[in-house]
């Protein structure tokens, strides 16, 4: 029983950490433009759909696929920061949701018409278990936790060190002062969205071999779930999201383990509507800051 | 994006082009009984859908119109509706018209409590959990495997049964199919206009435009949120109950997102707040890639498009379009 429940915590682990990769995209452009990202999650599958044609198309191996992967992503991305995001800056919280919700349809469906709406497997990774005592572990999975961890302390010495962090800070407090202090708000946003579109892509390449299947619709249910995510987080609270992160995943691989695995994608749901409900601030904080 | 053009404000440009109005709705009711004549059945099947999906658009209107709501739930009270409205034809054998009415009763009596949690949201949470709401029902219309039958969905349904009397008639043709739902969706156009013309109408126009305001001139907000939500469902359900025997299956498939975006360019590109703006969004944007075969991946890049366009270039969507177009038939500039 004992080893039932920590592989339950293990698992939940690893995949809370695939969340927690995507969600500070979604929670920075949050602070940054109050406005939620729909299309979060296609950046996700971007990342995944371009290492899967590196891979199969262009023969590169793996750790290289990776790297052009989050390149690829976050080229998109800069182009669809320059062209949508950025005019939504001074936007009601509308145009930011039927925005993004558009932007969703088009990549979503611009992958399925190119790519075909069949399922495709991810070559490449490493699938080899490393054993701890009975539990065993694919290095995959271990190399999915250290990067995520990784990450977060990355994130965490840019968001209080750097200028750039700073004035991300500044544009998610006061729009109108950052105009004064001579930030640029274009800039830090276009900057924003490019990084999270970034980090969503890496989550996406990272969990390829251990979802195997890749298809056109894949990101929309990461969508969802960062939702859940960013809400438990506080929104805007980008350490929030990492244990967000894992508190979902943790859940859903004890619905999936005890209860059974079809109620598994209602988690986040059912987590969603009783955050907003309940504590609509998150775990952490009064105040959503960053 | 700001919901500018409503009944109230667009009264000055309505009295210019009255009569082009009136000549136009004429016009547009002489070509729809008589399509049947000239088009083939394809196209009758086009306008079909299109009229299908102008009942939930009524009902989003009436929370994104009329509220200044974002709701993504619409899509899920049409599937609810549609499986209401099966389940009673299947298992009780009950008569078109009575299907139709409890499809949007029930759906009005899930929304209610669903509702009471949800509209105490704001802005984008009340976004999100409207879309908690449609992953939710089709968690339910997949696992509840001895109502649903899960992810093999409901055959059969029956095709709809009239008559009052001793007589019945069973509708099986695409025109008799065509006529009905031509009846339905002028009658439910009519409902719809008489909720938003009355004092009703007027005091949600008050709430969206400064809540605060209206509660102060004494307007009971909080309850007017919940009926406009109960209702709007129960729009959503009535179509969902034409789409189940229209199609004759009912599937989980119909909580995809692909409806509730249909239903919100609907009402967005056509105009929100604009009775007319939605019947002409639900021709243009239904109807017609209906009718053009256009395969739905590419019919989803095109309303990402749409919704793009609305955001930046078109926040009130083809309503001002349209009334320049029926100023310009009535000879008066505006």
């Amino acid at each position: 029983m004992t080893e039932l429940l920590i592989e339950q915590i293990i698992n939940g682990i690893v995949a809370g950490s695939v969340y927690a990769l995507v969600a500070p995209g979604m929670t920075m452009i949050f602070g940054v433009l109050r406005a939620i990202n729909f299309a979060h999650g296609e950046y996700y599958m971007l990342g995944t759909f371009s290492a899967w044609y590196v891979i199969t198309k262009l023969d590169v191996s793996y750790p290289v696929a990776i790297f052009l992967a989050v390149i690829i992503t976050m080229g998109i991305a800069a182009v669809i920061g320059r062209l949508v995001m950025q005019g939504l800056v001074t936007a009601p919280f509308q145009s930011g949701v039927l925005a993004t919700l558009g932007l969703s349809l088009i990549l979503q469906n611009l992958i399925i018409i190119t790519f075909g709406g069949t399922y495709k497997i991810f070559p490449g990774g490493w699938l080899e278990p490393v054993f701890f005592g009975e539990i065993s572990l694919a290095w995959q999975r271990i190399i999915i936790v250290l990067v995520t961890i990784g990450v977060f302390v990355a994130l965490e010495f840019l968001v209080r060190r750097t200028r750039m962090g700073k004035a991300m800070r500044a544009v998610s407090q006061n729009t109108a002062c950052c105009l004064v202090n001579g930030i640029n708000i274009e800039r830090v946003v276009l900057g924003t969205f490019v990084l999270g579109g970034g980090l969503a892509a890496l989550s996406g390449v990272l969990t390829g071999p251990i979802n195997v299947t890749v298809y056109g619709g894949m990101g929309e249910a990461i969508t969802l779930k960062t939702f859940a995510v960013i809400v438990m987080g506080g929104m805007g609270n980008v350490r929030g999201t990492l244990i967000a992160g894992w508190v979902l995943g943790i859940a859903e691989s004890f619905v999936a383990g005890f209860i059974g695995l079809q109620y598994r994608d209602a988690v986040g749901f059912v987590i969603l509507i009783g955050m907003l409900m309940v504590r609509p601030t998150g775990f952490f904080s009064v105040q959503s800051r960053f | 994006m700001t919901i500018e053009s409503t009944s109230l404000q667009a009264s000055g440009a309505r009295t210019t082009s009255r009569a082009a109005s009136r000549l136009m709705g004429v016009a547009i009711l002489i070509a729809l009984l008589a399509a049947p004549f000239v088009l083939d059945s394809y196209y009758l099947h086009a306008v079909i859908i299109s009229m299908i999906f102008l009942l939930p658009a009524h009902g989003l209107n009436l929370i994104v119109g009329y509220m200044g709501m974002l709701s993504l739930a619409q899509g899920a009270f049409f599937g609810i509706g549609s499986y209401v409205s099966a389940l009673a034809a299947m298992h009780f054998g009950t008569p078109f018209y009575v299907n139709f009415i409890l499809a949007g009763m029930v759906t009005g009596l899930i929304a209610l409590p669903l509702g009471i949690p949800a509209l105490r949201l704001r802005t984008y949470s009340f976004v999100m959990c409207t879309l908690g709401l449609v992953v939710i029902a089709e968690a339910v219309a997949k696992n509840w495997v001895g109502l649903t039958r899960g992810d093999m969905g409901l055959s059969g349904v029956p095709q709809p049964v009239l008559g009052f009397g001793a007589q019945p008639f069973t509708v099986t043709t695409i025109t008799g199919y065509y006529y009905l739902y031509l009846v339905i969706a002028v009658l439910m156009t009519g409902l719809f206009y008489a909720l938003v013309v009355s004092p009703a109408g007027r005091s949600m126009i008050a709430i969206r435009d400064n809540e605060t305001q209206a509660e102060a001139l004494g307007i009971p907000t909080w309850s007017y949120k919940l009926v406009v939500f109960t209702i709007s469902a129960a729009f959503a359900g009535f179509g969902g109950s034409l789409y189940a025997h229209y199609l004759t299956t009912v599937s989980p498939l119909t909580f995809q997102m692909f409806y509730s975006t249909t239903i919100l360019i609907i009402v967005l590109g056509g105009g929100a707040g604009s009775i007319r703006g939605v019947v002409v969004g639900s021709i243009v944007f239904v109807a017609v890639s209906e009718a053009l075969r256009i395969s739905p991946e590419y019919r989803m890049v095109m309303y990402g498009l749409v919704l793009l366009l609305l955001v930046f270039w078109l926040p009130s969507g083809l309503t001002p379009l349209i009334d320049r177009g029926l100023a310009m038939l009535s000879g008066s500039r505006k």
